[in-house]
């Protein structure tokens, strides 16, 4: 039963990882209905950042809010420069822009830091807290706490400011926003810089547990995908709740399905996001679209 | 009245190729409901549209003196122009209270909202029961209400209304038709009501115009309108 528990901490520590990158996703979702397949190479970017930050002497805890500074400034710059070009232009043309984009940011890191694999400082202490025959990690537990943190904020950015109610309101009626007097472009850029800042925080903690490398994110994005699909796209609570359980069963699939083991861990979220499509496409949380005929 | 408030000249818009205004001359007076009448088709909703800066427009539109073509719609709700679409525009996944809240978006009057908040909440007594309600729970004059309601928030200068009387009940409308009447009085908001019954809009209304195809085919008191044999066989559906 301890070992049980034990995956299962596991799981979440991983989970709350999976749990930030698919809330940038369903952020973007929300605001433009568009999937942003670059999510993952703009947290691996402004790891890369953060990575500049500490190779420069700085110490983990104040390079990070530079980096998140930086990652919102840098999303809301690709909104204006990537995205404002093709809005309102079909759905296919701003996801093959989003496809572009990750070849791009891919490529541009590649440029700068070269594909050499970097060590990634660990900003948690070494070592465990024991209660009741288990054992956390510092890590997993620091994993934890700012990802909760994280939530925290955005719940109360969204619930209790005014900037976050115009956002709520662009999100579920851009026009009708715009009538009442929110600046529509503005709230989007907006958008699109929180969500990069949340990515980020999902690719400043995965590194230190992976190396730090142009395609790190490449399978971190596949299990915020399973993740965003399972809460629903359009829900944020949806993803922390999506990620948490992917996280767990992809631990728990690991240890416990003979078949499965350590190799096939990535399959879980392939079979997450294809029983969620098959049988509710909206995802645990999230709105079926319904239309009036 | 005290003169003209909003003033409209030769004014022309349209969707792409399609022109559907092709020059409207119109004066409202300050504090005045003005009510917009015509057939299906005759550009009114666009003429809305045209006021709050929802499509593209040439001549000219000025409220007390402000140049008011040519900016787009949030620019124009800071200058006090509030739109109660065709369709109610409403948040529905948001609650009533936020939607009203998001009408006085770009105020910085933090009392004023407050005390708007319950103006508004004593207008239509329905809404304060709801506050705390997601707003696309709302029946369909209700969320009429809570789009008029979200309007007023603004403390606007000009309101301006769509087919308020769409999809509703005959009761719920006179409701509305009477409220939109004390709100002009108590506070001499200037309103232009787009409305197909011309039986209420002549009832509430000042002044009325007719639009015909893109144009201003008649104008004159409501009263006078009333009277008119050409308005009554065509939009009241009566002879006199």
């Amino acid at each position: 039963m301890a070992g049980f528990l034990q995956q299962v901490i596991e799981g979440l520590g991983a989970g709350a990882i999976y749990a930030s990158l698919a809330l940038a996703l369903v952020l973007i979702h929300r605001f433009t209905g568009i999937v942003n397949f670059a999510q993952g190479e703009l947290a691996m970017f402004s790891t890369y950042v953060a990575w500049q930050f500490t190779a420069a002497g700085l110490p983990f805890w104040a390079a990070l809010p530079l980096t998140l500074a930086v990652s919102f400034a840098g999303g809301m710059l690709i909104e204006r420069v990537v995205i404002r070009p093709v809005e309102g232009a079909p759905e296919l043309t701003v996801v093959i822009v989003t496809v572009g984009l990750f070849i791009f940011v891919n490529a541009a890191a590649g440029w700068i830091w070269s594909f050499l694999i970097k060590d990634f400082p660990n900003p948690f202490p070494v070592g465990a807290v024991e209660a009741g025959g288990l054992t956390v990690s510092h890590s997993t537990l620091g994993v934890l706490a700012v990802v909760g943190a994280v939530m925290g904020l955005l719940y109360l950015l969204f619930r209790h400011t005014k900037v976050g109610l115009g956002m709520r309101a662009v999100a579920a009626d851009p026009v009708s926003a715009r009538l009442v007097g929110v600046r529509v472009g503005r709230t989007l850029a907006l958008g699109w810089g929180l969500a990069a800042t949340v990515g980020a925080v999902s690719g400043v903690l995965v590194a230190p547990l992976l190396f730090l490398e142009p395609n790190m994110m490449g399978g971190v994005l596949i299990y915020a995908f399973a993740a965003a699909t399972l809460g629903g796209f359009d829900s944020p609570g949806g993803a922390v709740v999506g990620g948490l359980v992917v996280g767990v069963a992809e631990t728990l699939a690991g240890a416990y399905v003979g078949f499965v083991g350590s190799d096939l861990k990535v399959g879980v979220p392939l079979a997450v996001i294809l029983c969620v499509l098959l049988l509710r496409p909206q995802g645990l949380f999230g709105r079926a679209a319904v239309e009036r005929a | 009245m005290s003169g003209d408030f909003l003033t409209v000249t030769d004014l022309h818009a349209g969707y792409g190729d399609a022109r559907v205004l092709h020059g409207v001359d119109l004066a409202v007076g300050r504090g005045e409901i003005c009510a917009i009448l015509g057939p299906n088709g005759a550009g009114k909703t666009t003429l809305l549209r045209a006021l709050s800066g929802m499509v593209r427009v040439r001549g000219g539109v000025r409220l007390d003196g402000t140049a008011l073509a040519g900016r787009p719609p949030d620019a124009l709700a800071r200058l006090g122009v509030a739109h109660v679409p065709e369709g109610r525009g409403t948040f529905t996944p948001l609650t009533v209270e936020e939607n009203l809240r998001l009408g006085a978006f770009t105020r910085r009057d933090r009392d004023g909202i407050e005390a708007d908040l319950e103006r508004v909440c004593a207008y239509f007594p329905v809404l304060r029961a709801r506050l705390g309600q997601v707003a696309g729970s709302l029946s369909g004059g209700e969320q009429q209400m809570l789009a008029i309601g979200r309007a007023l928030m603004l403390r606007p200068r000009l309101l301006l209304l769509d087919e308020p009387s769409l999809g509703l009940a005959p009761l719920v409308t006179a409701e509305l038709f009477r409220i939109v009447r004390t709100v002009n009085e108590q506070e001499r908001t200037t309103v232009v009501v787009v409305e197909q019954n011309a039986h209420l809009a002549l009832d509430v209304a000042h002044r009325a115009h007719v639009l015909e195809s893109g144009r201003i085919v008649l104008s004159g008191s409501a009263a006078r309108l009333r009277a008119d044999e050409q308005v009554a066989r065509s939009y009241l559906g009566y002879r006199v």
